[in-house]
């Protein structure tokens, strides 16, 4: 197997605290990078094997990539770099957000919720009238 | 007072990468075939190893990126800002400092 192994590399970064965003980031251009070199090389005259491997080659050991990264403390997340604060922000900002969590829900579901109002509403204004026309009958009746 | 060195070849790939980014806007791949071309090919980084510091620079400041479609994929160009050119100024006088040193350390015949 040729293919350089991106998400065990994705996996080790995101344990030891780097920013996902960077994590992210970091696979899609090695990914773009490798195509690149598979390219060059099969522009080359090699065929899509010997093409493959000489990328892999080229790109290098992940795990380079992973100890340079470890070693860039500003691509740590922000929990990671300052531990304690976030120990007592994030339990604070939970609280802070659990009131919003039904209206940020509520946006995030709104043509449900539109369609769920609208099927209440008619099954109100059927039942209703039924019981109008029962009323009705009993009064004329 | 002399000025402190930097480690030797802890800041070459970083000035060579502001170095070359000054002149144009680069992806990654761009950016090591540059990097090859100039120290004819004296100076060969793990391909991989680039982008962590590309990032590194990114968050310090030293460089802002973009994304761009080209051919159907999605490149990240990477361009100089103007803390950029600050630092790969004083880079730059450093490296010719060292150089200037060791040049005249190695013709004075006292290495």
């Amino acid at each position: 197997m040729h293919e350089p192994n991106f998400k065990q590399l994705q996996s080790q970064l995101l344990r030891v605290g780097i920013s996902p965003r960077h994590v992210q980031r970091t696979v899609v251009e090695l990914r773009e990078h490798l195509d690149d070199l598979v390219e060059a090389e099969l522009d080359a005259g090699r065929d899509i094997e010997d093409a493959r491997r000489a990328a892999a080659k080229q790109i290098g050991d992940l795990q380079e990539v992973a100890i340079a990264m470890r070693a860039c403390p500003e691509l740590r997340s922000w929990s990671y770099r300052f531990p304690r604060t976030a120990i007592v922000v994030y339990p604070l900002a939970c609280l802070a957000l659990l009131p919003a969590v039904p209206v940020l829900a509520g946006i995030a579901h709104a043509p449900q919720l539109a369609r769920w109002g609208a099927c209440m509403l008619l099954g109100g204004t059927v039942t209703a009238s039924m019981f109008l026309l029962m009323q009705l009958s009993i009064s004329l009746g | 007072m002399a000025q402190s060195n930097p480690p030797f070849m802890s800041g070459v790939p970083e000035l060579l990468l502001l170095r070359l980014l000054d002149q144009n806007e680069m992806y990654g791949y761009e950016l090591v075939r540059s990097i090859r071309k100039a120290t004819g090919e004296a100076i060969s980084l793990g391909e991989g190893v680039i982008y962590p510091a590309l990032h590194g620079l990114e968050r310090n400041g030293a460089l802002k990126s973009r994304r761009k479609p080209v051919r159907g994929r999605t490149r990240v160009y990477y361009s100089l800002t103007a803390k950029g050119r600050t630092r790969l100024d004083k880079l730059q006088t450093d490296w010719r400092r060292i150089q200037g040193g060791i040049t005249s350390a190695l013709e004075s015949g006292y290495a």
